[in-house]
């Protein structure tokens, strides 16, 4: 990659202003890991299906490893590692953590940046609209069900 | 008790819910190269000319690899047949012929297109069914000369890569006295893992040893597949595990790692490789496609004579574990049911396929669609209730299998049906009603491999397991373990943290497989905590001037009891025995000892017991869509044996993944073989389960403590995806009137049987 060929854009990464010079093949998903050192978003499959790379651009869950980081310019991207500050768990990875949601996590970044922006937009889904809101998210552990139940439990206690 | 039975969060949830945690895939180190792999574009032919000149003079490239180029003996965990690059010929599509190591992974992959390769294909022996053909091409010429570990001796026959028969004499007679002989013919196809992390490996090599970091269900397995592959001691490989990004069997055994190693010692750099999507697909272990053929005389009173089951999977173009997957069948018939005599054959064959590797469940999973299946079809042929014909035919405590082991708490079994039974009370729709119930029942195993804990007492009170095993997701290391070892000594949980495998470090471990590491790596955790209790009360006694019966230890305190004055905390044990005494720390070790059978009946068995047995039942109601073919499943409720709950939720966790992976091979996923070569190539084409796609679930969990294991625990994670392809198949097969003996249960399979 030769710095002509480079493409300057600016976005936020979890509220951080970023002026970044990114190539024309860059995918949104080497960005976040290779320049930003966001590993937290995982590597999966490559090819837009598994869901493992799940971000948030402006809101909505997208497929990391399949977008143009020449695109991102303007735009705000949120990963897993903005979804908490500090110390305390975000109230969804707390309750992923107390309804065991979790195996091997490796789907878990993703599925929570999914289930984050359906809590944003439904915040009282019902289990079916949670589990069509999945279906971008391939989790072979866990069958999706404790997950599922921890989404509930958040929605309910955050219900007036 | 505290810890046992309680639903306690996983150490490592907190770092995997914050995308802190380090997966294979997110290693890196200064200054590593990349390697990519030139596969085999064909499942079948003769290498006329590899020509890497190009490739060499590649931009960024360091180092180009072929068989000449390295020790290219081949190796094995059974058989010696794979080498490392194919030379002669190509086994199958996606074999390794070459490497490229670069700067970068673009540059490698740009040098890969530029290696020159001139392959004369062969037709590939596609099926297993192919493969014993009279005058098949022998997969490998040379199959007859391959060594075996150990000396084991194998007969070679063909494409046979591994038989067991047992044939106890008598079973021709028994079918001569028979009413009916009924016959069943069941066809399951291969299953893949689908992990969502890519196999990867980085590799380094300083002053005569390696160093791989992975993420590995079985360092020690891979330690010394290594040696092999390299011709080195396995005291000069060290391995380092990282969080796995699931495995479920595929990560149990050589993946890229012995290629990163050759290359970092040529290049005297870190190598790093990851597969592909595309290459996972292409090579990835997967469970074996099989066909099973059971013959069963009967009488018209429902008493079952004989069986006779012919078993053949295909191994692919190496055998892997096959030759110890071949003795499965035999702990699958005659072991729960009486069947009176049985004959079995199992045989497994080389084809031009990728080969085929450990799932969840191995073997078990189309063994017991096809045992479960048949009794339907028994029952059915019977005219009796398929429910009260499995509990007639349900044999008692004691019920010896075919390898001569008693069962000696097969009642449980009776307990799981009724436990279904209160749940879900039994109803037949009739047959064809477009609404169906099966139901199937399972004697599955614990995996026995070793295990080993040192279990050290930190100086402020805190609890360091150390061991190899490894957590592919269970919790059983970052629950099970923690919460085993915290019970035993009487501390917070919290405060007892369990390393990652490291094979300098920790003792031996048998991997991530069979359920095993609750039961028994939990065991040596039990007893090296044990004695670490021990050791604090001599100590906390002599410092408190107390008999040490008198001491008990609750949250981290010692204490005289009933006496709340006479107290020390484990830190302040800890400090005085480290300054006076030392450190305080034990280690123990455990594997499950072969329980008492006949070595008569297991001649030539690479696997001669059924170790640790847990009994399970379960039961599906579904609906099938006449127009769309469609199956639909309403209801599905498991009664599962776990010995003892360390932690519900945890059990919980397996059941739904289980089950989730079982609906898969029973409905939607596909693997499937045109030519030698997989059709479906990526996660979207695979027919994955999705969280809109599964059912409820109701599970009731049986306690039935075990002496041996950690309070009691035994296997948990491999049962719940067992018998479900069975349970699925025999209540569409009530649903449509008409049995369905392949699976996956296609909408076309449906539509077919409803016409």
């Amino acid at each position: 990659m030769t710095a002509d060929q480079a493409i300057a854009i600016r976005c936020t990464v979890n509220g951080e202003e970023h002026t970044l010079e990114v190539g024309p093949g860059e995918t949104l998903l080497q960005t976040l890991r290779d320049r930003l050192s966001l590993t937290g978003t995982k590597e999966g499959c490559l090819e837009g299906e598994c869901g493992a790379c799940t971000v948030l651009v402006d809101d909505l869950p997208v497929d990391a490893c399949i977008l143009a980081a020449a695109a991102m310019d303007g735009r705000r991207i949120r990963t897993v590692e903005g979804l908490s500050t500090g110390e305390r768990l975000a109230p969804l990875q707390q309750a992923f953590l107390d309804h065991a949601a979790v195996q091997c996590g490796f789907c878990t970044p993703g599925v929570l940046m999914t289930l984050t922006a359906l809590l944003e937009q439904r915040p009282s889904p019902s289990p079916e609209e949670v589990a069509a809101a999945l279906a971008g998210n391939l989790c072979r552990c866990t069958g999706y069900r404790q997950m599922i139940d921890a989404l509930l439990a958040v929605a309910k206690e955050a219900r007036p | 008790m505290t810890a046992i039975g309680a639903n306690l969060p996983r150490s490592d949830g907190e770092a995997k819910l914050r995308g802190d945690a380090v997966f294979g895939v997110d290693l890196a180190v200064p200054g590593m190269l990349h390697a990519r792999l030139l596969r085999a574009p064909v499942p079948a032919g003769i290498i006329r000319r590899i020509d890497t000149a190009a490739a060499a003079t590649s931009p960024g490239v360091r180092d180009v690899v072929i068989g000449a180029d390295v020790p290219n003996q081949r190796t094995g965990l059974f058989i010696f047949d794979t080498p490392c690059f194919a030379t002669d010929y190509v086994a199958y599509e996606g074999e390794p012929i070459a490497a490229v190591l670069a700067d970068t992974p673009e540059q490698a992959e740009a040098a890969i297109g530029k290696i020159e390769l001139e392959i004369d294909e062969q037709t590939p022996v596609a099926t297993p069914e192919q493969a014993l053909a009279p005058n098949a091409r022998p997969v490998h010429p040379s199959w007859a000369k391959f060594a075996t570990a150990g000396g084991i001796e194998i007969a070679r026959k063909g494409n046979v890569v591994a038989e067991i028969v047992s044939d106890p004499g008598d079973v021709d007679a028994a079918f001569a006295r028979a009413d009916r002989v009924v016959e069943g013919f069941y066809r399951a196809p291969r299953q893949y893992q689908a992990y969502l992390e890519p196999r990867m490996a980085l590799a380094t090599y300083q002053a005569g040893r390696y160093t791989i970091q992975v993420s590995h269900q079985y360092p020690f397995r891979l330690r010394d597949r290594m040696a092999q592959v390299l011709g080195v001691p396995k005291s000069a490989l060290r391995i380092v595990g990282h969080h796995i990004g699931g495995g479920f069997g595929a990560k149990l055994d050589l993946g890229l790692e012995a290629f990163a190693a050759l290359l970092a010692r040529r290049a005297g750099r870190p190598v790093r490789m990851v597969n592909t999507a595309e290459e996972e697909r292409l090579t990835a272990p997967c469970r074996e496609n099989a066909t099973v053929r059971i013959r069963s005389a009967v009488r018209d009173d429902g008493t079952i004579l004989a069986q006779d089951v012919e078993v053949l999977f295909d191994s692919g173009a190496y055998a892997n574990n096959a030759p110890a997957m071949a003795s499965i069948p035999m702990f699958m018939f005659g072991s729960i049911y009486r069947v009176g005599t049985a004959r079995i054959r199992a045989r497994t064959a080389y084809t031009n396929t990728a080969p085929t590797g450990a799932f969840r469940g191995v073997s078990g999973t189309y063994l017991v669609f096809a045992a479960e299946r048949h009794m339907d079809d028994i029952a059915n042929e019977l005219g009796r209730d398929r429910r009260e014909f499995r509990l007639a035919s349900l044999a008692d405590d004691g019920h010896r299998m075919l390898n001569g082991q008693a069962l000696e708490q097969l009642s449980i079994l009776r307990r799981a049906f009724d436990l279904v039974e209160q749940r879900a009370p039994w109803t037949e729709q009739g047959r064809g009603a477009l609404r169906g119930v099966g139901i199937a029942a399972i004697v599955w195993l614990t995996n026995p491999a070793p295990g080993q804990a040192t279990v050290k007492l930190n100086e402020d009170g805190g609890l360091m397991v150390v061991t190899a095993a490894t957590d592919n997701g269970s919790g059983a290391v970052t629950i099970g373990l923690r919460q085993i070892a915290a019970e035993c000594l009487g501390l917070p949980v919290e405060q007892v943290v369990v390393t990652m495998p490291d094979t300098d470090v920790a003792g031996y471990d048998g991997g991530s497989q069979g359920s095993r590491t609750t039961h028994v790596t939990g065991r040596a955790v039990h007893d090296a905590t044990a004695e670490v209790r021990e050791t604090v009360i001599d100590k906390a006694a002599a410092m408190l001037e107390a008999a040490k019966e008198d001491l008990v230890i609750e949250d981290g305190i010692v204490q005289v009891a009933g006496v709340p004055d006479m107290r020390l905390s484990l830190a302040e044990v800890a400090m005085a025995a480290t300054f006076s005494s030392g450190p305080i720390a034990a280690t123990a070790s455990y594997a499950t000892p072969p329980p008492p059978h006949d070595p008569e009946r297991t001649k030539g068995m690479l696997f001669a017991t059924w170790p640790t047995p847990t009994y399970h039942v379960h039961l599906a109601e579904v609906t099938v869509d006449p127009v769309t073919g469609q199956v639909t499943v309403d209801r599905y409720v498991i009664a599962q044996e776990v010995g003892r709950t360390i932690n519900p939720d945890a059990v919980m966790g397996q059941i739904h993944g289980g089950l989730a992976q079982g609906l898969g091979y029973a409905l939607w996923e596909r693997v499937d073989i045109d030519g030698g070569r997989y059709v479906q190539r990526s996660f979207e084409t695979h027919g994955l389960p999705l969280a809109c796609d599964m059912p409820a679930v109701e599970a009731v969990l049986m306690e039935h403590p075990e002496p041996a294991g950690p309070y009691g625990a035994k296997g948990t994670a491999e049962p719940p995806i067992v018998p479900v392809a069975a349970v699925i198949a025999n209540a569409v097969s009530d649903a449509v009137g008409a049995p369905i003996d392949e699976i996956p249960i296609t909408p076309e399979a449906v539509l077919r049987a409803l016409d």
